[in-house]
């Protein structure tokens, strides 16, 4: 029984170390461009941002070409449209979630709505405008902030059906086993045990779908359209940072791009912020693995 | 509930109804809920094309086919954008692809353990950052430096190679169908990476043991064991990311250029099927445009319906294949 | 069960007269081996002789396994695990960082609780891991590849279905598989990390009849929960418990007459 040859062995060893290392440093390569992505954009963000950044953003509405002004317009209508849709959205989600993990867990419902959801969770966002364009905007005659409201509510809807219907099943079958041999009734132990043990990932849903939203354009470009002035009027065109931000931005005056920066910064910020929040939420189950 | 036991019988019996009324209630409620899911779908897909019915009645099989888009003649035609979509987010994927896989095997195979959840977090950050940033940093970042620097020297070096010169044919804009595809493939890497680290972590530890143990190197394992024992999930996930590549809106809308001109060369601006109805809709006047648009709308839907079905068929055969272990 | 480790017996020494000459293939020398701040093993020292089957046992937890990776340096895939005193095979120190750890496995072959196919045919599973070190003529890799099917019994079994895949054997095929896989790269040591403890009795007879076989050619290193598989096949055997080896020698000395209580109670039953 002799041992590998020493000689031919090694060569070939030797071949196979160097295809290891090359694909090792190609792997190497890969990781620092994708931070380097992550990086580069967000030091642009930060320094383009930050420069524009005045009291004024907060004050006043946006300018015509030409005069200073503010996004003060803009965020209101973004953070009013978001809160909306997400107050639409996430009852309708939680539910949905609920019947997947709880009453209908093997149903045919439950797969059929389970893969349609997957679906409408990276369908193009676009499409939704064109829908609520088709069902809103169009029979109502004029563009609106309801509208905008109801198609960042539809983008809510996946986010939170499967992240509902995830945390639910994460709950022990023997925890509900335990509630129900105490004689509780399935309403109630959906209510006061399951919803009680997922309300972390539950709240991480929500966080996930609002950050989501808060930085959509492109369904909002034919729904709530844009507004140059200060309105509160759910039923008119309702301004909102993202399409500021995609009209000032391809536009050619200076000031204008210049807020556009900063809109991006509060934009991105704000989702950061909320995705780390929601990552904060689930770790202690995440920790403990 | 535990008094229940001392209670009269007939207020016992009010508290059981009481609970089958909510029960009932609380379940059909959660029906009816995930009914609006399957709607939505559905209502999506009828008002497309119930709001296409014009544009195809008019122009039949050929708006697929027909290049031209004149808003003035009312002769509109797809071809242009539905190749730019195609096309970007093709090359997309062919960066974006060996980039994740890289990056998933740096995660699960090389990464010091400290670094492992930091850098899996900020490559999942890339996919919070909202389209319309990446659109606004490659139109005033990424563009101009492709025109200044990258897209002459791809011009200098293919000028004389046959096939490729048309590729990279000038003059550099720097915007244009390439300029649109690189931030794709940026966009595109988190949803890739993070599947295919997940499955690249359903390999059993034992099963790279035993590969360790003939003496394979870090590399020989995961080409002949990791990969191909994760090969559906991967292929889900390279889905997924097509999916979004091709759906993506505001990022493209930035930097394509907004031209219904199908050009060989990857250079020229061109437009795709989101960014024209992106740019155009609100401006759409006329019942032939706008349901031209939204035929284009429909288009879209119909594409990235098959390929995100093929890839959650996917994902799912892998779960299931899964479970059965 | 807390019966406190005995200090001056962990260097065990083999006193008993063998009467074949024995060679130390691998020597384990005051080996100490840490999971982060966790010491699993506490200085083992014990020898593997050279074509013989030496068995580690003792109740789970008692760093056996451990004992058995640290051989093959598997413990390096995992950051925070170290290893520090000596293991020389054949003389060289295999713990020493130097070592370059591809080749090193390639000599010590080794065998998982669970059957472990690659996820590709038979035929490849084990050509596989020869193409990793020879370059094989077509003719010459299928007399390799049934030469090892053959030593495992497996040949009869699969032989008209070598390019299906390995999943579709059955458990016991599956691992006589894998041995057969470890087997044709012709390493020197084999170590078996309770390899049967996912069969039926009577894939395990069937692989309990191959380690005899094969310790003609291999040296064998074998952690088993199971005493009788330990007094069938093991030449030696080693008692561990706590990190601590407290007992080596042949199977039938610390079978029959061991030196140590903690091993007669645990042979016997009486904990573990």
């Amino acid at each position: 029984m002799t041992a590998i040859t020493p000689s031919a062995s090694l060569k070939l060893y030797a071949r196979r170390r160097r295809a290891h290392k090359i694909a090792m440093v190609l792997s190497n390569l890969a990781t620092l461009l994708g931070l380097i992505a992550l990086v580069w954009i967000l030091a642009t963000l930060l320094i383009k941002g930050f420069g524009g950044l005045s009291l004024a953003v907060f004050t006043q509405s946006t300018p015509p070409p030409g005069e200073d002004g503010g996004l003060i317009n803009a965020i209101y209508g973004s953070v009013i449209q978001t809160a909306v849709a997400t107050l639409i959205g996430t009852p309708v989600g939680i539910l949905a979630g609920t019947y997947m993990a709880e009453y209908g867990r093997n149903s045919k419902l439950t797969t059929a709505v389970r893969f349609i959801n997957d679906i409408l969770l990276s369908a193009p966002s676009i499409v939704v405008g064109l829908f609520v364009y088709e069902m809103m905007v169009q029979p109502m005659g004029h563009f609106s902030a309801w509208a905008g409201c109801v198609a960042l509510a539809i983008l809510v809807l996946p986010v939170v059906v499967r992240t509902t219907e995830d945390m639910l099943l994460l709950v022990p079958d023997s925890l509900r086993e335990a509630a129900s041999a105490l004689g509780a009734p399935r309403w109630m132990v959906i209510q006061k045990v399951c919803y009680r043990a997922a309300r972390a990932g539950l709240v991480t849903g929500m966080l996930l779908a609002v950050a989501r939203i808060s930085g959509e354009t492109a369904p909002l470009l034919f729904t709530s359209l844009n507004n140059q002035f200060w309105s509160t009027n759910m039923n008119a065109s309702m301004a909102n940072l993202p399409v500021v931000i995609f009209q000032f931005a391809t536009a050619p005056y200076e000031d204008w791009q210049r807020l556009a920066w900063v809109g991006a910064l509060l934009i991105t910020v704000a989702v950061l912020v909320l995705n780390i929040l929601a990552r904060t939420l689930s770790s202690p189950q995440s920790n403990a693995r | 509930m535990t008094t229940a036991v001392v209670e009269p019988a007939s207020e016992t019996s009010s508290i059981l109804r009481r609970n089958r009324l909510m029960d009932a209630l609380l379940r059909s409620l959660t029906r009816a809920a995930a009914i609006i899911v399957l709607i939505m779908l559905g209502g999506v897909i009828i008002s497309l094309v119930d709001g296409a019915l014009p544009a195809l009645k008019t122009f039949g099989f050929s708006f697929v086919t027909t290049e031209s888009w004149n808003p003035v003649t009312e002769k509109f035609g797809a071809a242009a954008p539905i190749y730019g979509t195609l096309v970007t987010a093709f090359i997309a994927m062919l960066i974006g692809v060996p980039i994740s896989i890289g990056i998933a095997i740096f995660i699960t195979e090389l990464c010091p353990r400290p670094l492992k959840r930091p850098i899996s977090t900020a490559i999942e950050l890339l996919a919070g950052i909202p389209s319309i940033i990446y659109g606004i940093w490659g139109l005033f970042v990424l563009a101009p430096l492709l025109q200044a620097y990258v897209q002459p020297a791809l011009i200098g070096t293919f000028e004389n190679v046959p096939m490729l010169n048309n590729l990279f044919a000038g003059p550099p804009y720097g915007i244009g169908v390439l300029t649109a595809a690189l931030i794709l493939s940026i966009m595109v890497l988190p949803f890739i990476t993070s599947i295919t680290r997940d499955v690249f972590e359903t390999v059993p530890a034992m099963l790279k043991e035993s590969a360790y143990g003939l003496g394979c190197t870090t590399w020989e394992v995961v080409r002949y064991i990791v990969l191909p024992y994760s090969r559906t999930g991967i292929i889900g996930g390279i889905m997924l990311g097509l999916g979004r590549a091709l759906g993506e809106t505001m990022a493209v809308t930035f930097v394509i250029g907004n031209a219904h001109k199908i050009h060989a060369s990857l250079l020229a601006p061109g437009t795709t099927i989101s960014a024209s109805i992106a740019n155009e809709f609100t401006e759409a006047d006329g019942v032939m445009y706008t349901s031209s648009l939204i035929a284009l709308g429909l288009i879209l839907f119909i594409i990235t319906f098959i390929v995100l079905a093929a890839a959650r068929l996917l994902l799912l055969r892998m779960q299931k294949a899964e479970g059965r272990h | 069960m807390q019966t406190r480790p005995n200090v001056e017996l962990t260097k065990t020494v083999l006193t008993e007269p063998i009467a074949e000459a024995l060679r130390e293939k691998v020597t384990i020398r005051n080996l100490n081996f840490y999971y982060g701040d966790y010491q699993a093993l506490k200085g083992i020292s014990l020898p593997l002789y050279d074509r013989k089957v030496t068995a580690f046992i003792g109740p789970s937890g008692c760093g056996k396994s451990t004992l058995l990776r640290i051989l093959n340096r598997m413990y390096d895939l995992y950051p925070g695990q170290r290893a520090e005193g000596e293991v020389l095979l054949d003389g060289e120190n295999i713990v020493d960082p130097k070592t370059d750890l591809n080749l090193l496995r390639a000599r010590i072959g080794m065998v998982f609780q669970k059957p472990t196919p690659f996820p590709m045919s038979i035929y490849d599973n084990i050509a596989f891991g020869i193409r990793l070190y020879e370059k094989v003529p077509k003719s010459e890799m299928n007399d390799r590849v049934e030469d090892a099917l053959k030593r495992t019994a497996l040949w009869d079994e699969v032989k008209d279905k070598l390019h299906a895949s390995g999943l579709g054997l059955s458990g016991g095929q599956q691992q006589r598989l894998c041995i057969a896989r470890s087997v044709a790269v012709r390493p020197q040591v084999l170590l078996l990390d309770e390899p049967t403890s996912a069969l039926d009795p009577i894939s395990t007879a069937k692989i309990e009849e191959l380690i005899y076989q094969l310790k003609v050619d291999y040296t064998i290193a074998i952690v088993t929960h199971n005493m009788q598989q330990a007094a069938r096949a093991a030449d030696f055997s080693a008692f561990m418990y706590l990190g601590e080896l407290i007992e080596f020698g042949t199977t039938d000395q610390v079978f029959t007459k061991p030196r140590e209580s903690r091993t007669e109670d645990y042979i016997t039953g009486r904990f573990g």
